[in-house]
């Protein structure tokens, strides 16, 4: 096949853009997108949108502008963009990285010259082409011009808006008002407004108990879950059964049983039967994760295996926060994963808590973030999912014809 | 329900998928068969239902489990796709790949454990993961296909109507593609604070997005057959990386947040 020279002209054209963001790169190290920070991004946002639609109008004049815009251009930027993203998704994205992966910026994608400048070409040749759509406007293209134009908003907006996303993360004690944050830079950043942690609560999952075998350093892939009293199952030739459960139970010093005690630390416990399938042995005895203030305990099954149970897995957690603004206002909300609070225009995420603690935890981090451009993103993306939809729609729209003598073969 | 039971609920949907991709390539009466075909699906929807309930949360969280929408909805595809265009052959191949995922779920089983981290207990969770698995399914069918139509024993360059199912095939699963994409973001924004965040996962979803977006435009420039199917093979290649590569592949190892 021999490549028209429309191909290697546009194919050439990429070659040159990666060429000057590898010089760019190792000369002036990573890309810096601070000069976008607001008002910039938006002044900026503006004069590309003009430039796009000056390009368009002038190609019609200019002839040789059309080659920004043509199949070539489209086929080219396209390609450059998919193995730009592979090499992404091959290069573990590691700031350190040494190396010629690391000089062409490939470990820090997202900030590389090379990157930036084909996905600005990428972005301009799609921009331009929407220009083309709506000049040319036929309804038979809808879903073709509505995907290019939502898709261009989406990554003109995630563009030109990159510099003014701030995520800053704030740790939270009991009772403790802050204001105070680190931000993706490890930077101290002062909020808008103070947060103060009232209360933590996490509903877990029920316990699961396993087999260790303590000489080969292993856990059983199988394990029984602790629901209700009677529950049992097979494991690696045991049979493990539940005689008796207590949500929250602490041990006595000196005592081998467990009791049902409300406190701060108190743990699951299980007391469990586990009878050797083959020789029929039976042991008995508790069983738990234990906790920042209780040791865990295990079922030991003679020399070599014990029944042991993990802390069990977080369902739900929940901080409740008193949010003060800068007037003073407070008001309280409760913030869980999924379900962010929102003040002014920030949102704030629950991200974690103390783990060593589990549900005693007196700590709660949150996330507080800024995106001002996220409602044209948030706009594209769901006119992107109306188009998926037309799109389906008027996929393979005409029933094709019956079939000729042809296909019957 | 349990996965001891699998195996009945799939043996009964095999047979009727069997059934009905005989009727097709016999050329038998196509309601009839789509009929036969369907009952197939249903019975393997009820075994997922019955997951469902039993698990008490959506069955879409381990690999095991989205292979099962990934058999449902292969079989779907191949209803759909029949009953549209009435292609005879796209019922035995929407079966065998059905099966095939089956036998995966049937021969190396896993623990199927009835937790949920919080942060897949979301409205997105149900939507996300179906419309993406319809649409690997869609590239399942069309990757068979193409490289039917490339490397069959009559060499025969492929027509423009078996180019047209290519084409519509894809453009059908990148829709979906597209859906499932969308969905995630707006999900991670709620979740996560950003809708983007170049997680390893997302890197794979974006490439594989771009290669069957570049078939779509590459069609529209080129007849070299060749080129566009090495390309959908390709296309579906980053689409595995993508599914489950990632849980293999070094450069992601405890860089995604989509390990489950």
């Amino acid at each position: 096949m021999t490549l028209q020279w429309g191909y290697k002209r546009a194919f050439l054209r990429c070659a040159l853009l990666f060429v000057v963001g590898a010089v760019l790169q190792i000369v002036f190290g990573d890309f810096d997108n601070k000069f976008l920070r607001y008002p910039w991004g938006l002044i900026f946002a503006i004069n590309y949108l003009y430039l796009l639609l000056l390009v368009y109008v002038q190609s019609a004049k200019w002839k040789w502008l059309q080659q920004l815009y043509d199949g070539y251009a489209m086929i080219s930027s396209l390609t450059s963009m998919m193995v730009l993203v592979i090499i992404f998704g091959f290069t573990r994205q590691d700031p350190t990285t040494a190396g010629w992966v690391g000089a062409l910026g490939f470990s820090r994608m997202t900030s590389s010259w090379i990157f930036n400048i084909l996905l600005f070409y990428f972005v301009t040749t799609l921009g331009v082409c929407v220009m083309r759509d709506l000049h040319h406007w036929r309804n038979a293209r809808l879903a073709a011009l509505l995907s290019h134009t939502v898709v261009f908003v989406a990554l003109a907006a995630a563009m030109f808006g990159s510099a003014d996303k701030e995520r800053v993360t704030v740790d939270l004690h009991l009772d403790r008002m802050t204001y105070m944050g680190v931000n993706q830079q490890g930077e101290q950043v002062e909020l808008p407004f103070a947060l103060t942690l009232k209360e933590f609560q996490m509903d877990e999952y029920p316990a699961k108990l396993y087999l260790l075998d303590t000489q080969a350093e292993t856990s059983s892939e199988e394990f029984l879950l602790v629901e209700n009293v009677g529950d049992e199952a097979e494991i690696d030739g045991w049979r493990l059964k539940v005689k008796e459960s207590i949500d929250m139970a602490a041990r006595m010093p000196e005592s081998e049983e467990f009791r049902e005690m409300h406190h701060v630390g108190a743990v699951p416990a299980v007391k469990v039967e586990a009878t050797n399938l083959r020789t029929k042995t039976k042991y008995q005895g508790w069983v738990s994760c234990g906790s920042h203030i209780f040791e865990p305990a295990y079922l030991w099954l003679g020399e070599r295996y014990a029944v042991a149970m993990p802390r069990r897995e977080a369902k739900r957690y929940l901080s409740r926060i008193e949010i003060m603004d800068e007037e003073g206002e407070q008001r309280r909300v409760n913030i869980e994963v999924n379900k962010p609070a929102r003040e002014g225009s920030w949102r704030i995420y629950q991200v974690g808590y103390n783990t060593q603690q589990g549900r005693w935890s007196t700590s709660s981090v949150v996330e507080c973030v800024r995106d001002g451009w996220w409602r044209v993103v948030q706009v594209a993306l769901w006119m992107l999912l109306a188009t998926g939809v037309v799109m389906f729609l008027t996929a393979g729209g005409k029933r094709l014809k019956p079939k000729d003598k042809e296909d019957k073969r | 329900m349990s996965w001891e039971q699998l195996w009945i609920f799939a043996l009964a949907a095999t047979l009727c998928w069997v059934a009905g991709a005989a009727m097709a390539l016999r050329g038998k009466n196509a309601s009839l068969t789509a009929m036969v075909s369907s009952a197939g699906t249903l019975i393997f929807f009820a075994f997922i239902v019955g997951m469902w309930i039993a698990l008490e949360r959506p069955p879409m969280r381990t690999m095991g489990e989205t292979r099962l929408w990934y058999s449902f909805f292969l079989s779907v595809a191949g209803i759909a796709v029949f009953v549209r265009w009435r292609y005879k052959w796209i019922l035995s191949f929407s079966t065998m790949m059905s099966v095939v995922f089956i036998c995966i779920n049937l021969f190396k089983p896993e623990i199927h454990s009835k937790s949920l981290m919080p942060a897949l207990q979301s409205p997105w969770f149900v939507p996300h993961v179906i419309v993406y698995m319809f649409a690997y399914a869609m590239m399942g069918a069309v990757t068979l296909f193409a490289i039917y139509l490339w490397l069959r024993s009559s060499r025969k360059e492929p027509s423009a109507e078996e180019m047209g199912v290519c084409d519509n095939l894809v453009r059908i699963g990148w829709a979906f593609l597209t859906l499932g994409m969308v969905m995630g973001a707006l999900w991670a924004k709620e979740a996560w604070g950003d809708y983007w965040t170049w997680d390893p996962k997302e890197t794979w979803a974006a490439a594989t997005w771009l290669g069957y977006l570049l078939y779509l435009h590459l069609r529209k420039m080129t007849k070299d057959y060749h080129l566009l199917f090495a390309l959908l093979l390709f296309a579906f290649l980053m689409l595995q990386m993508c599914w489950y590569g990632i849980n293999y592949l070094p450069s992601a190892q405890g860089a995604s947040i989509h390990v489950y």
